[in-house]
């Protein structure tokens, strides 16, 4: 399929010197955390209200929710299978399966199950398809459009109300001061990237990514490979739409406007290697946090929202480019 | 009859990194003759070729073409001083048709293609390649592999080109194809153009080539007359001396039959095989490009289907249809792209040698440091890999490192058979006689290796067995010590000539 | 493939899409009258464009993902045109899509340079032409002024009953592509790309051109239907086009274009299109809500991956013997 093709005719890993290549490497999760630190600090120099301990919960937050789901799509990304365009619309179809339990009068702990279950079939689905060798991203595309409309569905294309406030603290809780989302942001990418450098099935991820037709003659199975990305994706997805639907105490079909492209730009600003077997799930939290502080710097600054998606536009362009030559004509 | 020379290289020098490619080679091409490039894999004649085609730079020497001294800095450059390259890889893209095909990429064509334009204008070239009976309008795709290539000719021929260079184009072809190229070739060349044709197949250099020139460790002979030639004096020629101690003694003794073929039928074959490995045993497949020896390896490694007739391991019938199933059987394999599917270029060696035995080093799915490191270092340890290079990164070693890597990776699932392409292509020569170790270390532990190159010194050095290949067909199976070079290599390169059994 | 194939291929297509529109006949009156048929077929106008400029970037086995973001920001920037600086309807269309094919162009070229994956560079133009069609449109819908809407009635008149001028413009751009495809040689070139990048550079084809306008023609046509409908509808929302990328791609594949590139026609695309559109006029038309079409649109969307990637898996079990061994 298309993006496979594409990554086949993408130049080989340079034999060349091992040195440059291994510091490269390393070179773009540092080249995410100097724009972060750069970003803190010319924002609090110029910025009054930057620096402040509220601003900078707010940031978090705000980087929470793409977060989350960006550390669920590197998994894909580092897999070898570039993005998943169904995050906003699983997120959102989520968000009303969890509604319309809770507004069926099903208890917190049961509807969050039963959530996160649907939302692993869903995801599974897709990784069904795409380890079959249908292009990802078109894939998913046409998944969001299906999840869109089963979302539709489920809420009759109406708000719902949860009916109880017996989950409101999933969305608003602030355990030591710090907002629920965050804490699932921050955990869920320290397991991602433990996983993925500790476990079997992290290695296998890599492989996979590395090179699928070697990963596939020393036996590594592509199909559970993908689907079970797919899954960790889906789940993360989930977390998202619950902890929406927890916060605001209710759901509907158009939920979460411009989430695909948030997290798609935070897997491209963090850098991680779009031909798959390198980077890692911190990776795409940086580039969150990262994208999150600038769209607060620009806020704080008055910009509008079609400057701040052009600066955003443009950055994703940039770093797309600065990371191609960076890692080595990817 | 001494015809002007039309293309003259003089002491050509290319060298790739370490590895001398061409050291001062001469080399002339006349006017309206058919030069054959002769000489084993890594003799030097495609770089010369790549040089000319302007693939690639001399490092010195100088080309004079007609007299005139040129730099060929492009492919583009070369076709503008009338040579035209046509490779093993085909220029030819399927999904569109044969006319505009021959004018893609071309520039003297006009902006505007209709058929019925295109069609009269390459007719002519259709026609000069004999296929006057093929409609230009009709898709390339649909058109067999021999019929491609000679459009491919007509197309360089639409560019005006005086020097044709035909990079080993019967290799994938049958008889009767084979016939249909080599006509074409006699015929221009009796038109007045130059063709340097590059060639394993003897048998074609006696059918068509006027002179020959000889290449071997990257110097090249004095270009000789065919018609003075025979066959013996051209294979002595071609093989020099080459160090005996580079490939470690044969088995002394084979164990039980671990691997049995029975009337296997795989397509690439033309006919049933049947054949035994034995525990201990190297076996080793000898052909060339398209000889169907990589057909019944992979038939073995359970990526291409079986057809008829059975594979048995310890006498028990198998059935595996997948590279994952074999592995479970205790099959391993190799392919000749170390790149493609040998390696993971982008991973460390520790991460390489252990991706076969994951589960091994990842007890309750969380990888282990210290079974993952005492794994590498084992297998690095066999293998001779520095342990100080195991964190470097796979695709940044050299070819030798590389295969060991590769080859390496198997042997922490120990395998009962070892499947191997191409074992040394594009390894040193220093490396290679260090890989030839390992494989014969490992069939000392009662491994079967199976093997097939197209290098001969190397099947005959290394086996205990040799099976050789022409085309589809088993020539002989025989003992190593039963088979010499001159004998081994008629076999791959034109068993005709050769009565069964007789070693020269 | 041969060329009794591809007929056939796109003949299946054709009786298939026969089939939806008389299932639907069956149940939707308006079906039958000429004044349906013109809506259906004016109601296809912005897919059609759009598809066909994908259809000619997936030829090349590139992917343009943009063309969403490109329709809206040039239906904003064409009504700036005409409120800013008052140019006529017809040359505020026309600067609209040069403008959209030049930054086509432009986008070609650098992928073309950098050899990065279309989908992945694409994906940044389409965050940045969106908000530059929000900073263009001020964050508010564009509206043509209420004495000068007049002047873009042309577009909604009926010519010969079944066809509108837009639906015309359409169809004469369907006419063009496929001729640009087959009788030029910049269009053989894009053909060749697609169906053999390495055989095709091997030949000494050059791949910026051929990427260039590969990506302008998509560009130039995306452009071209968000400024035809925002002319037409009078405004110009900066928000706009969000799903007119699915529509587009699922039209292609409908349409037979493979999604690995090199095989497909422009007949096939429009063949596609309509399918398409007698699908989701029917679904609207029997009364379902409108978000069921997105619904509708996705799940036809797998079903045809789906059928397509099982056609190839049995197609290379078929083949497999052929595969030449070395």
């Amino acid at each position: 399929m298309i993006s496979r093709l594409l990554i086949q005719n993408l130049a080989p890993i340079d034999a060349g010197d091992g040195n440059t290549f291994a510091r490269r490497r390393k070179l773009s999760l540092a080249f995410v955390g100097i724009g972060i630190l750069a970003l803190l600090l010319f924002g609090g120099l110029t910025t009054p209200g930057f620096l402040t301990l509220d601003n900078l919960l707010v940031i978090v937050r705000a980087a929470s929710i793409t977060g989350i789901v960006a550390v669920g799509m590197s998994y894909i990304t580092i897999s070898g299978n570039l993005f998943a365009l169904s995050a906003e619309e699983l997120a959102v179809l989520a968000a009303c399966i969890f509604a319309y339990f809770m507004g069926a009068g099903f208890d917190v702990v049961s509807s969050v199950m039963i959530t996160l279950v649907a939302a692993v079939v869903f995801g599974s689905i897709q990784g069904v398809v795409i380890s079959r060798g249908a292009d990802p991203i078109i894939t998913s595309l046409a998944f969001g459009a299906l999840f869109q409309g089963l979302a539709s569905v489920v809420s009759g294309n109406k708000q719902m109300l949860l009916g109880s406030n017996a989950a409101e603290w999933l969305g608003t809780g602030r355990p030591l001061g710090i907002p629920m989302q965050s804490w699932a942001f921050v955990i869920l990418a320290l397991i991602g990237w433990v996983v993925l450098k500790k476990t079997r099935y992290g290695r296998k991820i890599l492989l996979m990514g590395a090179n699928k037709n070697t990963a596939q003659a020393t036996g590594l199975n592509r199909t559970l490979v993908v689907i079970v990305a797919m899954s960790v994706f889906g789940l993360c997805c989930a977390l998202v739409g619950i902890s929406g639907a927890a916060q605001f105490s209710r759901a509907t079909a158009t939920m979460f406007p411009g989430l695909n492209i948030d997290v798609v730009a935070a897997i491209l600003v963090g850098g991680i290697a779009l031909q798959g077997g390198r980077g890692s799930p911190l990776q795409a939290a940086f580039g969150a946090v990262f994208i999150a502080l600038l769209q607060n710097y620009m806020l704080l600054h008055a910009f509008t929202s079609g400057q701040r998606m052009m600066v955003i536009g443009a950055l994703v362009v940039a770093s797309t480019l600065g990371y191609h030559y960076l890692q080595g004509k990817r | 009859m001494h015809r002007s020379d039309l293309l003259r290289m003089t002491s050509v020098k290319k060298s790739y990194g370490s590895l001398v490619a061409l050291k001062g080679v001469d080399f002339n091409l006349r006017e309206g003759e058919v030069m054959a490039l002769l000489g084993e894999n890594g003799a030097g004649k495609s770089t010369l070729v790549k040089l000319i085609a302007g693939l690639a730079q001399p490092d010195s020497g100088s080309i004079e073409i007609g007299g005139r001294s040129v730099k060929l800095r492009s492919p583009q450059h070369s076709l503008e001083a009338g040579i035209a390259y046509v490779s093993q890889e085909l220029s030819i893209v399927p999904s569109l048709t044969v006319a505009e095909n021959i004018c893609l990429g071309g520039h003297v064509h006009g902006p505007f293609w209709t058929d019925r334009r295109l069609a009269a204008k390459v007719k002519p070239y259709l026609e000069l390649v004999g296929l006057g009976d093929v409609d230009p309008s009709s898709f390339a795709g649909g058109l067999s592999v021999a019929k491609q290539q000679l459009v491919e000719i007509a197309r360089m021929l639409s560019r005006n080109a005086k020097i044709l260079i035909l990079d080993e184009p019967t290799a994938a072809l049958s008889d009767v194809e084979i016939e249909k190229v080599l006509g074409v070739v006699k015929k221009l060349a009796s038109e007045g153009r130059s063709v340097i044709y590059v060639t394993h197949r003897l048998g074609e250099v006696f059918e068509i080539a006027d002179r020959v020139t000889i290449f071997r460790n990257g110097s090249s002979f004095d270009p000789v007359e065919v018609a003075t030639l025979d066959i013996e004096q051209l294979i002595t020629s071609m093989l020099g001396r080459r160090l005996n101690e580079m490939f470690p003694p044969r088995a002394t003794e084979l164990g039980k039959p671990i691997l049995s073929l029975r009337n296997l039928r795989v397509a690439g074959m033309e006919s049933p095989v049947n054949m035994e490995v034995k525990r201990g045993e190297i076996l080793g497949f000898a052909g060339q490009l398209g000889c169907g020896a990589n057909a019944v390896i992979r038939a073995i490694a359970g990526l291409n289907p079986v057809l008829d007739g059975s594979i048995a391991m310890d006498g028990k019938t198998v059935n595996h249809r997948d590279p994952g199933a074999a592995i479970e059987l205790g099959i391993a394999y190799c392919s000749d792209d170390r790149k493609k599917d040998g390696i993971f270029a982008g991973r460390n060696l520790v991460e390489n040698l252990t991706s076969t035995n994951l589960n091994r080093i990842s007890p309750g799915g969380v990888i282990s440091a210290a079974r993952e490191k005492a794994t590498a270092e084992q297998l690095a340890q066999q293998f001779n890999i520095r342990i100080d290079r195991l964190q470097s990164l796979a695709g940044n070693l050299s070819g030798g490192n590389q295969q060991k890597v590769a080859l390496g990776k198997w042997i922490g699932i120990s395998p009962s058979i070892l499947l191997v392409e191409e074992p040394t292509r594009g390894v040193d020569v220093g490396a290679r006689a260090e890989i030839y170790r390992h494989l014969r270390v490992l069939t000392e532990k009662g491994l079967a290796v199976i093997m097939c190159s197209s290098d001969n010194q190397e099947v005959l050095g290394l086996s205990d067995t040799v099976v050789t290949f022409f085309r589809g067909k088993i020539v002989r199976q025989c003992e190593a010590e039963a088979i010499d070079l001159p004998a081994l290599m008629r076999d791959v390169t034109h068993p005709e000539t050769n009565s069964p059994g007789v070693a020269a | 493939m041969s060329r009794r194939e591809i007929f056939m291929d796109v003949m299946f297509r054709t009786g298939l899409m026969i089939l939806v529109y008389v299932g639907f006949a069956l149940f939707i009156p308006s079906y039958y009258s000429v004044r349906g048929v013109a809506a259906l077929l004016d109601g296809a106008v912005v897919i059609g464009l759009t598809g066909l400029g994908i259809g000619v970037t997936m030829l090349a086995a590139e992917f343009d993902l943009s063309v969403g973001s490109l329709a809206a920001l040039i239906g904003v920037v064409t009504l700036n045109f005409i409120n800013g600086a008052e140019v006529g309807m017809v040359t505020a269309i026309v600067l609209g899509v040069v403008i959209a094919g030049v930054f086509g162009a432009a986008q070609g070229l650098v992928i073309a340079i950098t050899g990065i994956n279309s989908l992945v560079f694409t994906i940044g133009s389409l965050i940045g032409l969106r908000g530059l069609a929000l900073f263009m449109s001020g964050e508010n819908t564009v509206n043509i002024p209420v004495q000068r809407l007049e002047e873009t009635d042309f577009l909604s008149a009926s010519v010969l009953g079944i066809f509108s001028i837009p639906s015309l413009v359409m169809i004469g751009a369907f006419v063009l592509v496929a001729a640009f495809l087959r009788y030029t040689v910049w269009g053989k070139e894009v053909l060749a790309i697609g169906g053999g990048r390495t055989e095709a550079r091997a030949a000494g084809v050059s791949i910026k051109r051929a990427m260039v306008v590969a990506f302008a023609i998509s560009g130039a046509l995306a452009g071209l239907a968000g400024a035809i409908s925002c002319v037409k509808l009078g405004s110009a929302t900066p928000l706009g086009f969000d799903t007119l990328l699915l529509s587009a791609v699922t039209a292609c594949l409908i349409g037979g274009i493979a999604l690995e590139g090199g095989r497909g026609t422009v007949t096939g695309i429009f063949v596609g299109l309509l399918t398409l559109r007698f699908l989701v006029g029917g679904v609207s038309g029997l009364g379902a809500p409108f978000w069921m079409q997105n619904l509708a649109v996705g799940s036809l969307l797998i079903v045809v991956i789906v059928a397509q990637l099982s056609v190839r898996q049995l197609k290379s079990r078929h083949d497999a013997p052929a595969l030449p061994v070395h």
